[in-house]
């Protein structure tokens, strides 16, 4: 049963308020996986289907936020592997205890100020990010033709320029 | 830092990809599919036996309790419920059984998102509902004197 402290007794007000603040992260969030979009909507509504499950578990509402985002992911990954044709076990289930504390940094802000670090890589990271990032459902043969690179070394440019990015990034925020 | 994150958060600096009101809306929504006081029924890791769906059963379960078949075993408050699915000209057929038998009094009731379907259970405790949309699902066991006993959520892909 609820008690005094459980997040199960929130009104529907502070619902859509998290709803307000959080949905546009978790369809970025499934989206930065590259599911379609049908695909990303039924992440998002997962992760929001897994709160109403986990309602009465949850103690700590401040945690909400990168519950929801970490639990978008899970999702995403799951829908991923199914899309493939992968068998998904229903029994990996989110843990209510476990959200993500990096899931902080999904913030259009930030974003932008990501964005800003990117222009500071050459080519062809700064391209390849480019689409990788606009067009989520791009396939790198597509990607490999607009950029005029072999496609057997999109992957492996477009790791090794995320890293460099991330370094950036990481640099910028010691 | 995850790299999912690092482009979620690209996407959103770019503002080109905002989540569709649909989704929204849908979000909102998913308020009305609390139940407080519920009982959540997890995943069970055992193999299905056959006959969740019909007495001659053709559906078998598979160690991680995700048939091939589509059935699914979930346990809670001394109930197990059974439920496979399967699709057919888009549409969810959602069938089942909870063990023990609930009793006359009971009600299953199968929910998705947007559609809930309310049954009586036979007497040995078998559930069937058609014409649901694929996607997201759940069923509740609601039992006179006890709380509601609910699967957890499960995708169904059309």
């Amino acid at each position: 049963m609820p008690t005094d402290n459980s997040f199960a007794i929130i009104d529907q007000a502070a619902w859509e308020d998290l709803v307000a603040r959080y949905d546009g992260r978790m369809w970025a969030v499934a989206r930065a996986f590259g599911l379609s979009a049908a695909d990303a909507a039924d992440a998002v509504q997962g992760a929001w289907l897994r709160l109403v499950e986990n309602a009465d578990a949850i103690r700590d509402p401040e945690r909400i936020g990168a519950w929801l985002v970490t639990t978008t992911r899970h999702e995403a990954v799951r829908l991923g592997r199914s899309a493939r044709g992968e068998i998904v076990s229903d029994l990996d289930v989110p843990d209510t205890a476990l959200p993500d504390p990096t899931a902080a940094v999904v913030d259009a802000d930030f974003g932008r100020q990501v964005w800003r670090r990117l222009d500071l890589l050459g080519e062809p990271c700064r391209s390849l990010i480019r689409l990788y990032v606009l067009h989520p459902e791009a396939r790198y043969a597509q990607i490999a033709v607009r950029l005029d690179l072999p496609v057997g070394s999109i992957g492996p440019t477009r790791a090794r320029c995320m890293a460099r990015l991330r370094a950036l990034v990481e640099e910028e925020a010691r | 830092m995850r790299e999912e994150y690092l482009l979620a958060a690209l996407r959103m600096g770019a503002g080109t990809d905002p989540v569709p009101a649909g989704v929204s809306a849908d979000a909102r929504s998913a308020f009305g599919l609390l139940l407080p006081g519920g009982v959540p029924a997890g995943p069970v890791d055992v193999a299905v036996p056959p006959g969740a769906r019909s007495a001659d059963g053709t559906a078998h379960g598979t160690a991680d309790g995700t048939a091939d078949a589509g059935v699914r075993r979930f346990s809670a408050g001394g109930l197990v419920i059974d439920v496979e699915t399967s699709v057919s000209g888009g549409r969810m057929e959602v069938a089942g059984q909870v063990s023990p038998a609930p009793g006359p009094d009971a009600r299953v009731e199968v929910r998705t998102p947007h559609v809930g379907k309310v049954r009586v259970p036979s007497g040995d405790g078998h559930f069937a509902v058609a014409g649901l949309p694929p996607g997201w699902v759940s069923v509740v066991c609601h039992r006179p004197g006890h709380p509601p006993v609910f699967t957890r959520w499960f995708h169904v892909r059309p």
